[in-house]
């Protein structure tokens, strides 16, 4: 009980901002916390609420997760994280979408303010429901051709990884669907089930349960491999039409991330436990058991992964016009 | 038949298991402790009091027993808020808006004690009813909750509203859904929800995440309660109560039809994924008013009353966990967090679960909610004390309270600005007998509306006709317009002369 409540009193300090002591010890001699721009439940919330733990095996102290969600993209938790000292003590729970805060006019920065680690990401795929007419990617891209614009597609929201692969499958298939926004994964894929849209674009990790529940039918990965789920091989979309590498894949990066202005000897501590937590088996367990694909980057190589997922999405939003921010202002280069 | 005894016989195991472990007795009243306190204080969730716990917990502990503690705090909070909303007309969280209805003047009227005895009672006998239902009904329920799609949700959403609007009035039924309407226009600011497209924002990046439920929450409850009690605060007066919370036997059989009603209708909503314990509450107290023979003294100090919404709402737990189990869709905000924890140690909620897994949460919600029935019987009778302590003391202590939890949400200052400016307008609301309650649920709901309504007709390309060609949505579509009908005094008029002539 009295580490219960401990633990609470803990989250409410750092809630209201009490973190603001300076390191005088070698780092790290106080709790970390880590705050999530995602909320509770969802990939990047689980993935961080799992990897920490891990990472607390390799480091003297423990490490606190509390989500700070809303703003534009995650940024009321990214603003808040930057708002704290650089000292390592705070981090941030992220995934590839908060690339797109900046250019939706969430805060002003370039994704190169953080010193990102990779933990992974599911593959997308592309699914109907159970008791669909189309049995193969094939027949809904016909359909799709021959009436253009009509076939209803979830795909999560606006700007989203998924969404960005539904783009990337109707240009490089050359069909157009009628794009359905919703706000979550969860949510497009019970649009699915109930029959108000006839495809859904998300994760495999996310659909995972669905297809092995018969609710839905997977019919091609967006990624160069196919997978094995629930008896079924799903094939790659890339087998079966040519061309997709020039838009495809898209691949999620869902991890954490410290101030790039934090000092070499935070993102070496970090980073030694964030590789032993990466080497365990416990990571890899979890990873095979949620069909998540394993990254492990951190740094500058993450660094580069995560400029490339910016410049990419923040093009992509200008050309459908939600982008407030010209990306260009804000020194992104084109893809 | 087969399915119900086999389901019986499993569930049956897992109770046995864990009444014989001890860990679980050490895991369930610390758990349920803490989620009655996050309940008790305004402003914090049961939401809230799940994601902290899995949190703590995650992978640090088996699933089994994490498993204990989470559900533990779930029911736990969800009977909690009948606390402040009975002793102080507050809710302390927005599942029981509906149980202050009727709870607080029935606390003004010194039966307290009896309002929070029955509620605790009632809570109990809905855990178990929603239980019950996971454990035999959760395919027939599955059936419905797949085929709700944007039209019905939308409508479901609309006649939330409406129905708030309805029964909060005090005179005029219209003044009810003005504060409806107010509330669903604050639920428009924000980026829209389909097309991220900024409203009502003033270029003011704090507006763009909407605003939130619980500060919302806090000022439109707590401020006017407090300005009210401070302004009319007589030094040393303390209201009168009796001490007797535990219920009598008849009094529970006399009101079990009531709670059984309630029971079943909170199970349903709460098996409609993504519509929680708040509506659950609010559509049980509507159906109660029109079928109860007692409906004319509703929000007057009813039992009936009381018992509709908070019956309901803790029902709705055990509806929530069909969808998440069964499917891997959560039925309400806190289930979401429960998920996380499931997902954390590696069992995906959903077709391929484990059904152990199903039996073993069956069983802990019956245990849970046994250990709330006691617990709360105890913690009822330290809670009413509160009504003791004078109000000149008390109501800044409240304050204090609703702030913290106003913050908690993590929108930062501009939350306090919002719950203030929020409680000042509801204060003179109050004064012009303007009902609150229909704002609040305007804010919480609205975003619901906005979002399911836009969408169906981006769907249909605009076709109206959407709303009316399933079955579910015409129904749902009849329901409200017969709502609305029911408030024109020339269709009442038609109505009172039909009925005169049929007598």
């Amino acid at each position: 009980m009295k580490t219960l409540l401990g633990t609470f009193a803990g989250a409410a300090m750092v809630i209201a901002g009490a973190a603001t002591m300076t390191a005088a010890q070698e780092y790290p001699y106080r709790d970390i916390t880590t705050a999530v721009v995602w909320g509770a439940g969802g990939g990047t919330d689980t993935i961080n609420r799992m990897i920490m733990a891990e990472m607390e095996k390799h480091l003297p102290v423990s490490i606190n997760v509390i989500n700070q969600t809303g703003g534009v993209a995650g940024s009321n938790g990214m603003v808040y994280v930057m708002n704290q000292p650089d000292d390592g003590y705070t981090l941030v729970g992220l995934s590839e979408s908060n690339v797109t805060a900046a250019v939706q006019g969430g805060w002003d920065k370039k994704f190169d303010f953080w010193y990102p680690f990779i933990v992974g990401g599911s593959p997308d795929l592309i699914s109907v429901p159970a008791n669909s007419s189309y049995a193969t990617l094939e027949e809904l891209v016909d359909a799709a051709k021959a009436a253009p614009g009509t076939i209803p597609a979830a795909a999560s929201g606006a700007g989203s990884i998924h969404h960005l692969n539904l783009l990337a499958i109707e240009n490089g298939a050359g069909a157009e669907f009628k794009f359905v926004p919703y706000k979550g994964s969860a949510p497009g894929q019970e649009a699915a089930i109930a029959g108000e849209v006839a495809l859904v674009v998300t994760s495999l990790a996310e659909q995972a349960p669905l297809i092995e529940g018969g609710e839905l039918k997977p019919l091609a990965m967006l990624t160069p491999q196919s997978a094995e789920i629930a008896g079924i091989t799903v094939p790659s979309a890339f087998d079966i039409y040519d061309g997709l590498d020039a838009y495809l894949p898209l691949k999620q990066a869902i991890g954490f991330a410290v101030h790039n202005s934090a000092s070499d000897e935070v993102k070496a501590k970090l980073t030694e436990a964030f590789d032993a937590a990466m080497a365990g088996e416990a990571v890899a367990e979890w990873a095979a058991a949620n069909h998540y694909d394993i990254g492990g980057q951190s740094g500058e190589e993450a660094q580069a992964l995560f400029s490339n997922l910016e410049s990419n999405f923040a093009y992509t939003l200008q050309d459908l016009g939600v982008a407030t921010v010209d990306p260009a202002s804000l020194g992104i280069e084109k893809p | 038949m087969d399915f119900v005894l086999s389901q019986l016989a499993g569930f049956g195991g897992a109770f046995a298991a864990l009444v014989v472990d001890p860990l679980t007795y050490l895991y369930l009243v610390t758990s349920v402790f803490l989620g009655i306190m996050f309940g008790a204080l305004p402003g914090l969730t049961a939401t809230l009091a799940v994601t902290i716990l899995t949190g703590f917990f995650g992978n640090k502990i088996p699933l089994d027993y994490s498993l204990i503690a989470l559900l533990g705090a779930y029911v736990g909070a969800i009977y909690g808020g009948s606390y402040p909303s009975i002793l102080l007309n507050i809710p302390g969280t927005a599942a029981s808006a509906a149980t202050a209805m009727d709870g607080h003047p029935l606390a003004k009227a010194g039966r307290g004690g009896e309002a929070l005895g029955l509620t605790t009672t009632a809570s109990f006998i809905g855990t178990l009813i929603g239980t019950f239902a996971l454990l035999i009904f959760v395919w027939v329920l599955l059936l419905i909750s797949k085929n709700i799609a944007s039209p019905e949700k939308a409508l479901l959403a609309l006649f939330g509203i409406l129905l708030s609007g309805t029964l909060m009035s005090e005179d005029l039924v219209i003044k009810g859904w003005i504060a409806g309407l107010i509330g669903l226009a604050m639920a428009m600011v924000g980026l829209d929800p389909l097309l991220s497209e900024p409203r009502y924002t003033f270029g003011w990046s704090y507006m763009m995440s909407g605003f939130q439920v619980v500060p919302v929450l806090m000022g439109a409850f707590a401020v006017p309660q407090v300005i009210d009690g401070l302004r009319h605060a007589e030094v040393g007066k303390l209201t009168q109560f009796t001490d007797r919370i535990v219920p009598s036997l008849a009094s529970i059989r006399r009101y079990l039809p009531t709670i059984t009603r309630s029971g079943v209708i909170g199970t349903g909503v709460g098996a409609l994924p993504g519509v929680g314990e708040d509506v659950a509450g609010w559509v049980s107290y509507g159906v109660g008013k029109t079928v109860s023979k007692d409906g004319g003294k509703f929000g007057k100090g009813s039992i009936e009353g009381l018992l509709s919404a908070e019956t309901a709402n803790n029902a709705c737990i055990g509806g929530a966990l069909i969808p998440l189990l069964v499917l891997g869709i959560p039925g309400s905000p806190p289930a979401a967090a429960l998920m996380g924890a499931f997902m954390i140690n590696n069992v995906i909620p959903g077709p391929t679960i484990d059904p152990a897994i199903i039996l073993r949460v069956v069983a802990i919600l019956v245990m849970a909610s046994l250990t709330m029935f006691l617990m709360g019987l105890f913690t009822a009778r330290v809670f009413i004390r509160i009504l003791r302590i004078p109000q000149t003391v008390f109501l800044p202590v409240v304050l204090v309270l609703t702030t913290i939890g106003s913050f908690s949400v993590g929108g930062g200052i501009n939350d306090l600005y919002l719950m203030l400016g929020v409680g000042f307008v509801a204060y003179f609301m109050n004064m012009l007998a303007f009902p609150i309650a229909p704002l609040v649920i305007g804010v919480i709901l609205g975003g619901l509306f906005d979002e399911t309504f836009r969408r169906s007709l981006f769907l249909s390309d605009g076709d109206l006709t959407v709303f009316a060609s399933r079955p579910g949505a015409a129904i749902l579509l009849a329901l409200n317009a017969a709502l609305i009908l029911s408030q024109i005094p020339a269709v009442q008029r038609a109505f009172g002369r039909l009925r005169g002539r049929a007598a």
